[in-house]
């Protein structure tokens, strides 16, 4: 720790009372070093990593300003916050690694990505059923009857007391009509 | 953000901070506090007879000195724990201390049965130790939560359960003072499995009250 600036203490001293001047001050010269400590330690890591340690160590530092006790070297100081808030990065890090999966590396044909097809699905249903909801209570009753429940047609008419050809008819217009909430345009 | 508008903000924010002790004038100040009660606490459970004489027996002091080691390094640790430019090696010096007394209360334990063919190795329940640990150890583990607590820290576990360790080797020094045993494995199984079980319990508690703490304190920057 022979870097550090002997100037160092006397901000950090200064920022505990205070002084913003000194406390920016001591932040920048710190900035450099704390960067090089990190890549040292961390050799591996990405530059990524590097910048969020470094900043994860300033807010830390600002957190725990009152921990400084002068005339102590500000260094080991520094570089004890950096090892602690950087091993729980890394930590953090990792486990969201073991979580995470990169799409990149799996092929489309994969199960992992079957929710798809499902979560279309939902979406059909429902704007289906709004569409149905859109048509008048005798389309209703019919579609619900024939295509819903899966009545037969002489089933149906026994319910409905509707002729089976009224009911084929009318089975016939509430399709079209469905489609035509639901966007579809028929081709005459 | 970019690490030059953090450091702005940073400054920005800044206030005047009130220094926090130094770990060995907090050790200080936690022993000051809860040795009185703790007397207070021998006095109102009656002290055992004879306890000057016994005060003056080698080994019973020996005990009793080790116990209150444990406890001060054990106090130590605890708040060098929460300071990032303390040395590793104080963060150990509990082990050190517990294994010296363990050692020494082991080799009493074995030298008294060979002298008394086995008489110190009776086991008998002693289901008086663990409440009278709890109830002695409750006011130095309250005030050793209370002082971890005034300053933001680092290595919360180890001080918890560093602190907690502190607060049961008083106890159990206080508990030797007002409660005898019965035989030497009486005393290694039932009043130091108490403290044991008081660590580990005071450990867990206190570590979540520092950890409410914490997240109270935290710092609302997003470093992106």
């Amino acid at each position: 720790m022979a870097e550090e600036d002997a100037n160092w203490r006397i901000w950090l001293a200064a920022a505990q009372a205070g002084d913003r001047r000194a406390y920016g001050a001591l932040l920048a010269a710190a900035l450099p070093w704390l960067r090089a400590r990190a890549r040292g330690r961390w050799p591996t890591a990405t530059l990524s990593d590097i910048e969020d340690i470094v900043q994860e160590t300033l807010l830390a530092l600002h957190r725990s300003l009152a921990l400084y006790q002068p005339p102590r070297p500000v260094a080991p100081f520094l570089f004890g916050i950096m090892k602690l808030r950087g091993a729980e990065v890394r930590r953090q890090r990792h486990r969201h690694a073991a979580r995470e999966t990169i799409l990149d590396d799996v092929p489309v044909t994969s199960q992992a990505l079957r929710t798809n097809p499902d979560q279309d699905a939902a979406v059909d249903q429902a704007a289906m059923q709004a569409a149905i909801g859109r048509l008048s209570p005798r389309d209703q009753e019919i579609l619900d009857m024939l295509k819903l429940r899966e009545l037969s047609l002489l089933e149906a008419a026994a319910v409905s007391g509707l002729s089976v050809t009224a009911l084929k008819v009318g089975t016939f217009r509430a399709i079209r009509r469905l489609r035509r909430a639901m966007g579809v345009e028929d081709v005459e | 953000m970019s690490n030059e508008r953090l450091i702005a903000a940073l400054a920005d924010e800044l206030s005047p901070v009130r220094r926090a002790p130094a770990p060995g004038h907090l050790t200080m100040s936690w022993l000051a506090v809860t040795v009185p009660i703790l007397a207070l606490v021998t006095l109102m459970m009656g002290p055992r007879p004879a306890l000057l004489s016994l005060l003056l027996r080698p080994g019973f002091a020996l005990d009793e000195a080790l116990a209150l080691l444990t406890a001060i390094a054990a106090a130590y640790a605890a708040f060098c724990a929460g300071r990032p430019d303390q040395p590793g090696w104080k963060l150990l010096l509990p082990v050190g201390a517990m294994a010296l007394w363990l050692g020494v209360l082991g080799r009493q334990c074995l030298l008294l049965s060979v002298s008394t063919q086995g008489g110190a190795l009776r086991l008998h329940v002693d289901a008086m130790c663990v409440p009278a640990i709890a109830v002695a150890g409750i006011a130095p583990a309250v005030a050793m939560v209370w002082l971890l607590r005034r300053s933001p820290m680092f290595r919360t576990a180890h001080a918890c359960l560093c602190g907690a360790l502190a607060a049961a080797a008083l106890a159990e020094c206080t508990l030797r003072l007002f409660h005898g045993s019965d035989s030497f494995l009486t005393l290694l199984v039932w009043q130091m499995g108490s403290v044991v079980l008081f660590t580990l319990a005071v450990g867990a508690v206190g570590r979540a009250a520092l950890g409410r703490a914490r997240s109270g304190r935290t710092v609302s920057y997003a470093g992106s």
